[in-house]
């Protein structure tokens, strides 16, 4: 069956009564949970994946899709509203979302990430369906070798992330570091810093850490300065309205990430976290005046935004063209198709043109739902943030402790989630910033991992970096992007 | 507003519900005639999958306490809940405070003797009580479809010759399943086990890393590899099974035993109950288990999922996993990985 065909077929899913219907919930069930501070795709999959037992495979499966890209969309909104990141891909979009919401740009910030979503969103199932068979080689171009440089390009991030101080920046990258290491190491399955407690043994989620150091420490900052009016900006909801100005501000950063995003989502293990953070700090890096970002920026915003639903349609890529799950969340769709019976491999497009192409077509359908189902609802949405202070701390707080003790139903992440708190309350008093923490606390284990695994494979040889072409590339795209800001300092200095 | 919030409280509802369904009850096994040796559960059965869902454990415990109830051989209402973390030690942990129960059971595999082996649970197969072994899965070990290496002693000449050439690749770490599977086939072999090159890469990474070409041997399952095998991407030196598999293409995998290296590894998977389970109950399940693998519903989900058929009462069961520990602690000590 030709490509063209196999998409018919896909349409034919796709738009039929039932596979609209299931679409529908789908995103309607994921939308809903991402939005809610401290839960992601994860738990959305998770809820959903019982109701699956004896539907037809096809249809069951459009709606988990929908479901997971449905929540990727909706998870920006507690990031913006409320510092609350439900997943990993929604850190960045804090950065300058949530500064916007508190200048009384809430509706508005939400209106750019729906419109950035969407257009991430939709540029990649076009790129997705176009190229999904093709890219199935990209998406195993990847050695160790070249993973640890990949991560340690996304490192060089850290040096855009910190306002202020750069030793500081410098000491919260390294406790990044040394939290991720906790738990069983995979190399030698030797315990690290477990302290005999079972809790400890996979390490930390990166939802407790999260939580912690933007949530809780929020709320902290929130109470403390409950009397300083410079703050009260924040329960106006502003205009929904996007101007010109703000379209013409996002057009290049929405276009770019959607290329960027797609192709990182496609590599397995990088996905819509790396995505979001590399997508922030290259358009940083391009902006005209990058003081803009961390302040409320409209590109600060567009960018991860976009990057992480692109890279959302990008790790489709290696789980129906390879049977390849490339994180936590594809790992969950994959148990979702082996509960079906559906054995996603190489073979999948062939054997069951129905579910890769339906999968494929129904993208398109969702996303546009998404955009329907988010832009009305906003105004209602954002309205969260008129609810009294004292009330919306204290639903913060529930949702930060649901998150968490949905993970694995555990007590003992809620104490480390308190523990978090308390680090980033701190932090902010004596002005460490957290985001390189999180950042080095989401790529610090992988990176050691890959790095770890490229030496041993080469018998201890530190040539195996310069050898591997994509891995030298990349760091060198580290190297001049350490250096950049550097030369640019130094020219400003002579003008 | 008010609507709004009201939802909100709804999907909160929803969420906790779900989180919670089933653990709430404090089930003990009290109720019915345990003297007489004739015992049925008056309330609903939990069974608890020590992972989270769409996995093998998961699997395993929805689809038996779906075709219990479908075909009537257990009447009572059976729940799966997932406790995951710690590789099981979570859920274990759990169970073992549900002391003299008889209505939750949890599913299990080799991981139970695994994990404490490594230590890191405190408890293992000994501190509860074997009800009955249902299915078995198999290891498969496969190399790149262009590999020089054609049969599994093609390959461990190689490894005998020069171990620093050849890297194993799994999804977990040393002295979890995806190494000890393959050790104990090598061992076998006469391979020096303490110099094989082992990297584990999660998230999918270890398929990754064999077809790019940066590893050459992938020790995984044996589902794992058809799809690939199909496409013409790998192909399976052997399986770690008794005899051949049954089925398409599984049937084409040869074992390890009939290329003359005589070693077995098998990825049971069964039903415990938490400690000092009453005797009536435990014969309960047993009869039970018995009548469900014998079944033709379950015959049916055995051939969707490719499980092997593997029936063991309660006394069996028992005297299997003690024998499987042993050897594992061997093999363990000879790596010198463990407590």
């Amino acid at each position: 069956m030709g490509s063209l065909e196999g998409l018919m077929t896909g349409f034919e899913v796709a738009f039929s009564l039932t596979g609209i219907l299931f679409v529908l919930i789908g995103v309607f069930v994921g939308t809903f949970i991402g939005m809610l501070p401290g839960l992601g795709p994860i738990t959305a999959i998770a809820v959903m994946i019982p109701i699956t037992y004896g539907m037809d495979p096809s249809t069951a499966l459009v709606m988990m899709a929908g479901v997971y890209y449905g929540a990727v969309f909706g998870g920006s909104t507690a990031s913006i509203l409320l510092n609350a990141p439900g997943i990993s891909g929604t850190v960045a979009t804090s950065f300058d979302g949530y500064p916007m919401a508190q200048q009384g740009k809430a509706g508005k910030a939400l209106a750019i990430a729906a419109v950035a979503s969407f257009t991430g969103g939709t540029v990649s199932v076009v790129l997705l369906m176009l190229f999904a068979p093709a890219l199935a080689s990209v998406a195993v171009a990847f050695s160790p070798a070249a993973y640890f440089a990949l991560m340690f390009m996304g490192l060089t991030a850290i040096s855009s992330l910190s306002e202020g101080s750069t030793v500081k920046a410098l000491i919260s990258a390294v406790v990044g570091f040394m939290v991720a290491t906790i738990g069983i190491d995979a190399q030698t399955g030797t315990q690290r810093y477990t302290f005999g407690n079972v809790s400890l043994l996979e390490g930390l989620d990166f939802l407790v850490i999260a939580l912690g150091l933007f949530a809780l420490a929020e709320v902290c900052s929130l109470i403390i300065n409950r009397k300083d009016l410079s703050v009260n900006n924040a329960h106006k909801l502003g205009s929904l309205r996007l101007t010109k100005g703000d379209f013409n501000e996002m057009k290049g950063p929405v276009t770019r990430q959607s290329f960027l995003g797609f192709i990182l989502g496609v590599l397995p293990g990088a996905g819509a976290t790396i995505a979001s953070f590399i997508g922030y700090i290259t358009e940083k890096r391009i902006a005209k005046n990058p003081d803009e970002f961390g302040k409320g920026s409209v590109k600060g915003l567009a960018a991860p935004e976009t990057a992480n639903n692109a890279a959302t349609s990008g790790a489709f890529v290696p789980l129906l063209s390879l049977g390849i799950p490339g994180s936590g969340t594809t790992a969950v769709m994959l148990g979702a198709f082996m509960v079906l019976g559906v054995q996603p491999g190489p073979l999948l497009m062939t054997d069951h043109p129905e579910i890769f192409w339906g999968i494929i077509a129904s993208m398109y359908l969702g996303n546009v739902f998404l955009l329907v189902l988010n832009l009305p609802l906003i105004p209602y949405i954002a309205k969260i943030l008129k609810i009294p202070r004292p009330l919306l701390i204290s639903l913060v707080i529930m949702f930060s402790i649901i998150g968490v003790y949905a993970i694995s139903f555990s007590t003992f992440d809620l104490y480390m989630l308190l523990l978090f708190g308390v680090v980033g309350f701190l932090m902010r008093l004596f002005a460490f910033p957290a985001p390189p923490l999180i950042l080095a606390f989401i790529l610090g284990g992988m990176m050691e991992q890959s790095f770890r695994q490229a030496l041993t494979i080469s018998n201890g040889s530190m040539m195996v970096f310069i050898k591997d072409p994509i891995s030298l590339s990349l760091l060198i795209v580290a190297l001049l992007s350490f250096t950049f800001p550097l030369i640019r300092q130094i020219r400003s200095r002579k003008g | 507003m008010k609507k709004l919030l009201s939802l909100l409280v709804l999907v909160l509802l929803m969420v906790i519900a779900s989180a919670c369904s089933g653990g709430s009850e404090d089930a003990s096994g009290s109720e019915g005639d345990t003297s007489s040796g004739d015992w049925s559960p008056e309330q609903p059965i939990e069974i608890v999958s020590p992972s989270g869902a769409g996995g093998g454990w998961d699997t395993t415990a929805r689809m038996v306490g779906k075709t219990f109830n479908e075909t009537g051989i257990i009447e009572q209402d059976i729940g799966v809940v997932n406790k995951p973390g710690g590789g099981g030690a979570v859920g274990w942990a759990s169970i073992a405070e549900k002391e003299g129960s008889n209505t939750d059971l949890f599913v299990s595999s080799p991981p139970i003797l695994l994990v404490p082996l490594n230590g890191q649970s405190e408890y293992g197969h000994e501190d509860f009580t074997p009800l009955s072994n249902m299915i078995a899965d198999y290891a498969a070990f496969a190399v790149a479809a262009d590999a020089k290496w054609d049969n599994l002693n093609e390959l461990f000449a190689d490894m005998k010759e020069d171990p620093s050439s050849i890297t194993v690749v799994g999804a977990s770490s040393p002295g979890s399943m995806d190494h000890v599977q393959f050790m104990k086939i090598a061992k076998a072999a006469g391979v020096d086990v303490t110099k094989v090159k082992y990297v584990s890469d999660q998230d999918g990474g270890a398929l990754t890393a064999l077809l790019n070409g940066s590893v050459d041997v992938y020790s995984t399952g044996v589902a794992e590899t058809v799809e690939q095998v199909k496409a013409g991407k790998i192909k399976v030196l052997a399986v770690t099974s008794e005899e051949r598999l049954e089925g398409d293409v599984l049937s084409d995998f040869p074992t390890a035993i009939e290329q003359g290296i005589d070693a077995t590894f098998v990825n049971w998977r069964g039903f415990f109950g938490p400690p000092n389970m009453d005797e009536a109950a435990v014969k309960y399940y047993e009869e039970k288990f018995k009548k469900l693998s014998e079944s033709e519903e379950f015959a049916d989900i055995r051939k969707n999922y490719g499980w092997s058929e593997m029936y063991m009462n309660s006394e069996e069961y028992k005297t299997f996993l003690d024998d499987q520990k042993k050897e594992i602690q061997g093999l363990l000590d000879e790596l010198g990985i463990g407590k």
